[in-house]
């Protein structure tokens, strides 16, 4: 297994008590795989995502719990000098909004060539040289004169390639790409969407992707897991999860999703909000906002029940959820 | 470039013309012309009517202005109370007001953005907290209590310094430069640290710290070099303000410098020495800060002038 | 007084990308960056506003707290000095001059043998009526100046910017010594009303910009679509959202205040005997600083202590009220 995290916990001080980020997710990823997870925001989704790099804020947050396996090696363990050799060359991340992810005083030739300097102690010629090739290779025109441009002379979806370049320049095993299209066109999303792609194919990288669009995931993804309030609720191969989804919140997820088969008819919005990570409900945590809830839900926390080989759902009534009727 | 240069320069006639405008009409409103031009004693009526003649007082004051502004533009400033030319006074006070100066952002730079720097990065901690308590202190002690209080330490008590200036070298001006900088030097600290503080948060931080760089590298390379745009920008802007504070500062220490003579002017009166001071001044202002904002687009690359 | 950061003419480019960012939280599943509740709910659940908020925090805040604490014994002072210091700060003894400290006399006596105590607390008077008075005409006229030209723009507002420049181009020390030194008058007025004539662009410049923000919000335009007059929406709507940062600059002004009549006395120009000031009487005691540094020692510091006071209530205030130094 390439990252293998197991029951990590992270909770936030804040001035209004502690927040529970992240109570207990396990999550798996191979080489050449593709894992999706899914969730509000609120959910941990990126919270895991930051712990897993190292560059969780701490203070205020904390790792309370839990492992983070890196090719078998526990990552948690490190010295801090030991982990920053492994970001940036083993695994790297991709952030959501490339105009403030990118420093805007350096030009994204020093950005990117950086990256070779630093780990690789290359001159900054060479890697020069080398952040032309990159952007190159992620299709920027004209990279021989824009690689003194600085971020913001270039375009949403350029500034996001220069992001995914910056990423891959190392050639990691592992890509964290957090939310990489929700700040751009929708015309420019899939283009984006499928050079991040083609190129882990390629690489054979594993890939997490962080994302709330479900309609991104279907068409990348091999596994997805869905979390709620710090948990993953949900965890199937992606198109197994699309037929039949085996917990309330994900089938309340894809609902809410418009589709032109249903039109004309009201569209389904799951009720309430979010829940306030500093006071999580008893039981299961849905259950407040839930259409199937009963007692047992207010009071016994459900466990990640297997539903079938390689798909587990934290619903205790997954079975009807699963075989239901459309509400 | 050259067109955004050209609409600040012109941008820059009007105020130069109200302010000292504003200084030419505060000095002649306020106070008798021909008084500071008899010395110290009183001008008889005949003396102060051709006096007046003389130096063209009897015309409208909008004329004397365009006159006296006409002739600066020649180069001559007029007299001073005691008949020196006003330009000789100047080639005398602005040497040692500019090396004054020099000394004081000298030490705003050093101390103030090492420390905002320092608390920055540690902000919340015993250290930030110490310093943050003391800028306020600095911020609150007047200059010249700071001044008096060095002098009666420094000077006076533990003999360290000479307690006052006499040729106006840098050594001499260590003590105070270090009190002319002081207010500013606090908020130099207070601003970095806000900077700093603000910046480490940011998004591009995050992005070098997973690319795997290392902390001081992530510091100098991306923190610092975005924080700092501010900074200088205030700095810049304060080299104008400095020159024209110094006043307190030359008073307390004896310095013959700008504030000196202008000091000397207002105690007696003499229009042309406070003018011509003050006309400088304000250029040396205006001039300052239009190179602030050109300093300004090259430090930050997202800024473009048209 | 300091020089607010400078900000540079010239537009950000490239930061106004829009459209791109609208497209993504249009999902069904709203985006939220912080993990947390709901925003605008406190842990109670009751509402929460920018000054109930902002109260909650001042209470907890010991600097606050300090400073107030400060200030109204400043006040209570400078209203009823009889009340702790006996005898009048105009009855002095030369054969005390220089003396140390004596019965009645806590802090000793200065060069004209007058007592330094008696003296430091009268002082206090003239630093708290100039500070309160410059700052309240500061603050009227530069918020109205301000305000008016940043909500109707054009000739005005550029005329006023202008004005603005050409003060700020001005030393402010020495705009003192030039229009106070032919001032003859013994009481406090002329150096309030030479703070009001210079310090007036600096809150204009904040209320114009507040004002400027204020008017761009939703809220405004749909006031104005709904047809309400400018007076209206003037008073109603952007007044109080443009308040906050006015009241901050003007707190933290005060202090300055202080400290200016302290250095326009002290060069002679502020305040003149037989006015009681605490500049005046450090200016008086810096001749005799070898010998009796107690005479200058004791006034400068309760000037210290108290813009010290200001400027650290107008700090607090100002952690209240920005949310985002949190």
């Amino acid at each position: 297994m390439l990252l293998d995290v197991r029951d990590l916990h992270v909770e936030f001080r804040t001035r209004d008590g502690i927040t529970h980020a992240v109570n207990g997710v396990d999550y798996a990823v191979d080489a050449g795989e593709t894992l999706a997870v899914l969730g509000e925001s609120g959910s941990g989704k990126s919270v895991t995502a930051q712990a897993v790099m190292g560059i969780l804020d701490t203070p205020p947050g904390r790792i309370t719990a839990g492992r983070i396996l890196f090719r078998g090696q526990d990552l948690l363990t490190l010295k801090e000098q030991e982990r920053r050799r492994i970001r940036g060359a083993g695994m790297a991340m991709i952030f959501q909004d490339a105009l403030s992810a990118l420093n805007p005083v350096l030009s994204v030739g020093d950005q990117l060539g950086e990256m070779f300097v630093v780990h690789r102690g290359m001159s900054r010629k060479d890697a020069r040289a080398r952040a032309v090739e990159l952007m190159d290779r992620v299709r920027i025109p004209a990279a021989a004169q824009r690689v003194r441009d600085y971020p913001h002379q270039f375009s949403g979806g350029m500034r996001q390639r220069i992001m995914i370049a910056m990423a891959l320049s190392l050639e990691p095993a592992l890509i964290i790409a957090d939310e990489p299209t929700t700040a751009l066109d929708v015309t420019v999303q899939a283009q984006v969407m499928d050079l991040l792609a083609e190129l882990q194919r390629e690489y054979r990288m594993g890939l997490i992707l962080i994302t709330h669009d479900l309609g991104v995931v279907a068409d990348v993804a091999d596994r997805i897991v869905v979390m709620y309030a710090g948990k993953i609720v949900e965890s199937a191969p992606v198109h197994d999860l699309y037929k039949a989804p085996a917990h309330p919140y994900t089938r309340g997820l894809l609902d809410s999703v418009p589709r032109l088969d249903r039109k004309g008819r009201e569209l389904y919005a799951i009720r309430g909000i979010p829940p306030n990570l500093t006071r999580i409900p008893p039981g299961c945590s849905f259950h407040p906002r839930c259409p199937m809830a009963q007692d047992v839900c207010r009071t016994d926390e459900p466990p990640l029940y297997a539903v079938s080989d390689g798909r587990g759902s934290a619903c205790h009534f997954w079975r009807e959820c699963l075989h239901g009727p459309d509400h | 470039m050259g067109r955004y240069v050209v609409r600040r320069l012109l941008q820059m006639i009007p105020v130069f013309i109200g302010a000292t405008l504003l200084i030419f009409l505060m000095v002649n409103v306020m106070g008798d012309p021909v008084a500071g031009l008899c010395g110290e004693r009183a001008c008889d009526p005949a003396t102060a009517a051709q006096l007046e003649k003389e130096f063209g007082l009897d015309k409208p004051l909008w004329q004397q202005y365009l006159t006296y502004m006409g002739k600066v533009f020649t180069g001559d400033f007029g007299t001073a109370f005691n008949g020196q030319p006003v330009t000789e006074l100047m080639a005398t006070a602005f040497p040692v007001t500019v090396r004054l100066t020099v000394v004081a952002i000298f030490f705003e730079i050093v101390i103030g953005v090492t420390l905002g720097v320092v608390t920055g990065l540690r902000r919340g901690r015993p250290v930030d907290s110490g310093v943050l308590l003391a800028t306020l202190v600095v911020i609150s002690v007047p200059t010249f209590v700071t001044g008096l209080l060095l002098q009666l330490l420094l000077g006076i008590r533990w003999q360290w310094i000479s307690p006052s200036v006499r040729y106006g070298t840098l050594d001499e001006l260590i003590v105070p430069g270090l009190v002319l900088a002081s207010v500013s030097l606090a908020y130099v600290t207070r601003l970095t640290r806000t900077s700093i503080a603000e910046n480490k948060r940011s998004d591009y931080v995050r992005t070098a710290i997973a690319k795997g760089l290392p902390r001081r590298r992530v510091t100098t390379r991306h923190l610092l070099r975005n924080s700092l745009i501010p900074v200088v920008t205030f700095i810049g802007t304060d080299i104008g303000a400095l020159m024209g504070g110094a006043i307190v500062t030359e008073r307390i220490f004896n310095i013959h410098g700008v504030g000196y003579q202008l000091y000397q002017g207002i105690l007696r009166q003499n229009t042309q020495t406070v003018v011509g001071f003050v006309t400088v001044l304000v250029l040396v202002f205006l001039v300052a800060n239009l190179l602030v904002d050109l300093l300004y687009a090259v430090l930050d690359p997202r800024i473009r002038y048209a | 007084m300091p020089e607010q950061p400078h900000q540079p003419e010239g537009a950000i480019a490239g930061t106004g990308m829009g459209g791109a960012m609208d497209l993504g939280a249009s999902e069904a599943v709203t985006l939220e960056r912080a993990p947390g509740g709901p925003p605008g709910t406190g842990p109670a659940g009751r509402p929460r506003s920018l000054w109930s908020d902002a109260w909650r925090d001042l209470r907890r805040n010991p600097v606050f707290l300090l400073s107030a604490l400060v200030i109204l014994f400043l006040v209570f002072i400078s209203l009823w000095p009889s009340a702790i210091a006996s005898g009048s700060p105009l009855t002095c003894d030369l054969a005390k001059s220089q003396d140390g400290p004596g019965p009645g006399a806590p802090f000793g006596y200065d060069g004209q043998g007058c007592n330094v105590y008696t003296r430091t607390v009268y002082g206090a008077r003239a630093s708290v009526t100039v500070g309160l008075c410059a700052t309240l005409g500061v603050a009227l006229l530069g918020s109205v100046l301000g305000g008016l030209a940043g909500y109707f723009g054009g000739t005005w507002d550029s005329l006023l910017s202008r004005l603005t420049d050409i003060f700020f181009a001005i030393p402010v020390v020495l705009g003192g010594l030039v229009l106070l030194s032919v001032v003859t008058s013994n009481t406090v007025w002329p150096v309030v009303g030479f703070m009001v004539l210079l310090g007036w662009p600096q809150i204009s410049r904040i209320a114009r910009g507040a004002v400027i923000t204020a008017k761009q919000n939703d809220y405004v335009q749909a006031a104005r679509a709904l047809g309400a007059s400018d007076s209206r929406i003037l008073l109603r709507h952007i007044a109080p959202n443009a308040v906050a940062p006015v009241i901050v600059v003007a707190t933290i002004a005060l202090g300055t205040y202080i400290a200016l009549e302290a250095t326009l006395s002290y060069l002679g120009v502020g305040l003149k005997p037989p006015s009681v000031s605490w500049g005046i009487d450090i200016s008086a005691a810096s001749p005799y600083i070898r010998n009796a540094p107690h005479a200058l020692l004791w006034p400068a510091g309760a000037l210290a202590l108290t813009v010290l006071a200001f400027i650290m209530l107008g700090d607090a205030v100002r952690d209240a009220l920005d949310p985002k130094l949190r």
